[in-house]
């Protein structure tokens, strides 16, 4: 492989932001045909070399070849017409826009007059989609879709430009089990047909599966370089981290006898039905299901976002029933959402203000804030979990996504909060930062407090539970110790309900 | 006291002294004491008005109706003094009460009825001129009360009043903010409301109150103007709530929410009076002030929209020895 003449080859790039080297020297050679795996903590610098390989940003240094001449990529347009398309983490689809258009979007077609033809649009873009072997309308509009498909016309958008280079950066951080499986089978079919692929991500169990060679980085350099480095999980978790991990599910059992919470044929009109478990004193309760089983809206329920048709709630023994989130916030509730970003943090504040935030009320006599009080208990917080020394001054935007996690949680460590629900709590967040969300979990259990855990990572699910509830459409049937489970019961537990589900369509 | 007299400061201060440096430099009046003083006075109105204006800004808000609030708050303070003959020392408590009412009214329709505040505050703004213009046939009022101007033109110890009115309202503001749990609650609205609802924050009700704070500093603003000119009158304020936004974002609060510095709304407020004095000293035309002060607002608005630009320059200019080619991890490994 190494007399081949690679399709791009970035080589020695360098890239310095104020107060640090992001990528130091960094080659990486991308070949047709071939699946590169790029990886590394957060901060590593892979959205660094991304953004370079895209044209977003130019390299202090180093030079980039396509086909073996050095090129310059100046900005992402110039990218574009090289070939490379990018799918970023956050989207670039227009939602109130239809399918048909997104694919074709800034590049329409147009008859003559000028004026764009939606004909060729929506001929063109459903030829794409029958070649990526995708069943969504053209006329659909693109906000309407799953996250799933919406990643899915995203790439769409990259094939219809014919590109010869692709970039996904975490491509599967929102997708169900399924749908992984479905964007896998096209990047196979693209890889295939030629197209050079390069895959970020953060879930080393896709990897395995899909990539062919990897490059690793480590603190802006490349520690693992190309074709070196076998793809094999344990090998890629220390060359990643730098040093031996030890145990990647450091699961305490904390949980006890008490029952703190009993949910007997909870329903909600969000698809709720029948949600019927107990939860006790210390114990970590997986919901387990594929993304769409009713999971989240489970987690409403229980939040009071969304309000109960049927069921009741016992707290402690004790009936209770929220109007709003307040109240449950009030009763001892908690709930980590899934979208850190949007839902969780406050980017205006450091860290100390984003932890203290649902505690002020603990922090203030007569409305004043005791702020030595606050910056006492934050800063051992701060070292107590490993948060970067940074967040003490610095505003929680300039912190990596596995602090920001870490941050969100510690709030709840600090509040009097008995009961949290964590929704995906280690997702897009790196190896390091994911033990540490696991050894803040004990610490949480440890407390007392009681854990409703959500994640699609299914081996997380099942050595961070002490059970498992099985959600399937919107009803949690069973709860079985964690240890009687197996990946491949969760997985055919979701494809039973899916199969359910066709049924009940068709009847 | 570090936490109030934070770096978010330097700018707006810095802002504020080449701003008076370039007016002393066109006319030897601006440094004559008696233009200072006047300064003072004609900075306190707008600059109190401001306090509410940018505490609203914090929780992401924005209010357009104090400049009519003044107005309708003018003409029913009149009304008060000189048709029904309330004493004075009763009808400032009313004002104030009255103010803060208005304030709750907007409020309570921008976060329970879901409506965004550009369009309470709008229709608020039509609406207040309106009422204003009911009182005595829409005419002003004239000489309500001797006892009212030495409110505005007082002075204790030789300085005038409302610099002492600058101070209480200011240091109030400004630990509030920084000290206390409305105050962080209102960062935290505005910073993510989102958030602020998971972590058991009232947004509503943070919403509303930052509402009845602007009515009460507006109301706090019209006493100051029926002082100032012994009347009420359905035409005063016009304007001011765009002056007391432009305070608060020259003042670097940003209109996004959650971010900014109360005091830095005083320096703000400094600085556009300093101009417009500067201009007036000049004999420049009021078409001149009002193309002068959108100047301002655009460049105040620019210089925090290219702040990593702009910082990324400086660094460039003068922080070449703070390189950036020193990254944490290869300090550890050398």
């Amino acid at each position: 492989m190494t007399d081949a003449v690679p399709l791009w080859e970035f080589a020695d790039i360098s890239k310095a932001y104020p107060g640090v080297l992001a990528n130091d020297k960094v080659c990486i050679k991308l070949f047709a045909g071939s699946i590169h795996g790029l990886l590394g903590e957060n901060g590593c610098g892979k959205s660094t070399m991304i953004k370079t390989l895209s044209g977003v940003q130019q390299p202090d240094s180093g030079r980039i070849l396509y086909n073996g001449k050095e090129v310059q990529i100046s900005d992402p347009q110039k990218a574009r017409d090289m070939g490379i398309a990018t799918v970023f983490q956050e989207f670039s689809i227009v939602p109130t826009l239809s399918v048909g258009e997104n694919i074709f979007l800034g590049n329409m077609p147009r008859s003559s007059f000028g004026i764009v033809d939606w004909k060729k649009i929506h001929a063109d873009a459903a030829r794409v989609l029958a070649d990526m072997n995708v069943a969504i309308s053209t006329e659909a509009i693109t906000g309407s879709l799953s996250v799933g498909e919406q990643q899915l016309v995203e790439i769409a958008k990259a094939v219809a430009m014919d590109a010869r280079m692709i970039i996904l950066d975490e491509p599967t951080a929102a997708l169900g089990e399924d749908e992984i499986e479905r964007l896998h089978a096209l990047l196979r079919r693209m890889r295939s047909k030629g197209t050079a692929i390069l895959y970020v991500s953060h879930r080393l169990d896709e990897v395995e599966r899909i990539v062919d060679e990897v490059t690793i980085l480590r603190g802006g350099n490349v520690v693992r370089a190309s074709g070196e480095t076998k793809i094999n999980i344990s090998e890629i978790v220390s060359a990643m981290v730098g040093e031996d991990v030890g145990e990647h599910y450091p699961k305490e059992k904390n949980a006890q006898d008490g029952v703190v919470l009993e949910a007997r044929a909870l329903a909600t009109k969000s698809g709720v039905h029948d949600a019927t478990f107990k939860l006790h004193r210390g114990e970590v309760l997986g919901l387990g299901g594929v993304l769409g089983s009713g999971r989240t809206e489970i987690a409403r329920a229980l939040f009071g976002t969304d309000t109960l048709t049927h069921g009741e709630l016992f707290l402690e023994g004790k009936p209770v029933s929220f109007r709003r989130e307040i109240d449950a916030i009030r009763a001892g509730f908690a709930l980590v959402p899934e979208n850190r970003k949007f839902d969780g943090l406050f980017f205006n504040f450091r860290a100390s203000g984003n932890i203290t935030a649902a505690s002020l009320g603990s922090l203030a006599r007569l409305g004043i804030l005791d702020l030595a009080k606050e910056e006492q208990a934050t800063d051992n917080l701060i070292r107590d979990l490993e948060i970067s020394r940074q967040a003490e001054e610095k505003t929680v935007n300039f912190l990596s996504g596995g602090n920001q996690q870490k941050i969100v949680i510690a709030r709840w460590l600090f509040s009097d909060a008995k009961i949290l629900i964590l929704d995906e709590p280690t997702q897009g967040i790196d190896i390091g930062a994911k033990i540490a969300v696991y050894k803040l979990i004990n610490k949480l259990t440890r407390a007392g407090k009681s854990i409703i855990l959500i994640s699609s990572d299914h081996d997380e699910l099942l050595a961070m539970s002490d059970r498992i509830a099985v959600v399937q459409h919107g009803s949690i049937t069973r709860t079985v110790a964690a240890h009687e489970l197996t990946h491949d019961d969760l997985v055919r537990a979701s494809a039973e309900a899916t199969h359910e589900h066709k049924e009940e369509a068709l009847a | 006291m570090k936490r109030i007299f934070d770096t978010q400061l330097i700018g707006p201060f810095a802002a504020m002294v080449i701003v008076a440096l370039i007016v002393a430099l066109t006319t030897d009046r601006f440094l004559n004491p008696g233009n200072l003083s006047n300064l003072s006075l004609q900075v306190s109105i707008v600059a109190l008005i401001a306090i509410g204006s940018t505490i609203v800004i914090f929780a992401a808000g924005i209010d357009l109706s104090s400049g009519s609030m003044v107005a309708l708050l003018t003409m029913i303070l009149a009304q008060m003094l000189k048709m029904i003959g309330i004493p004075l020392m009763l009808a400032i408590p009313l004002i104030l009460v009255a103010g803060g009412l208005f304030g709750l009214f907007i409020g309570l329709i921008t976060a329970y009825g879901r409506i965004p505040s550009f369009i309470t505050t709008l229709a608020a703004l039509i609406a207040f001129r309106g009422l204003a213009l009911t009182f005595n046939n829409g005419s002003p009022i004239f000489s309500l009360d001797p006892a009212l101007e030495p409110i505005f033109y007082g002075k204790l110890l030789g300085v005038p009043m409302p610099f002492f009115y600058l101070i209480f309202f200011y240091g109030l503001a400004a630990f509030t903010m920084n000290y206390t749990k409305l105050g962080r609650e209102i960062y935290a609205v505005g910073g993510n409301p989102a958030a602020a609802v998971l972590t058991g924050i009232n947004v509503k009700k943070v919403q509303t109150i930052t509402f009845v704070i602007a009515g009460f500093m507006t109301a706090v603003g019209a006493i100051l103007m029926s002082a100032r000119l012994n009347s009420g009158s359905p035409n005063y304020g016009q304007t001011l709530e765009l002056q007391a936004i432009a305070a608060a974002v020259v003042g670097g609060a940003s209109l996004a929410g959650g971010r900014g510095n109360i005091l830095a709304t005083l320096m703000g407020a400094m600085t556009i009076v300093i101009v417009q004095n500067g201009l007036n000293l000049n004999a420049a035309p009021s078409s001149v002030q009002n193309i002068v002060l959108g100047l301002i607002i655009l460049l105040a608005v620019g210089i925090d929209m290219w702040r990593a630009e702009l910082s990324n320059l400086m660094a460039r200019l003068f922080g070449r020895n703070r390189s950036a080619l020193t990254s944490p991890q290869k300090k550890k490994a050398s």
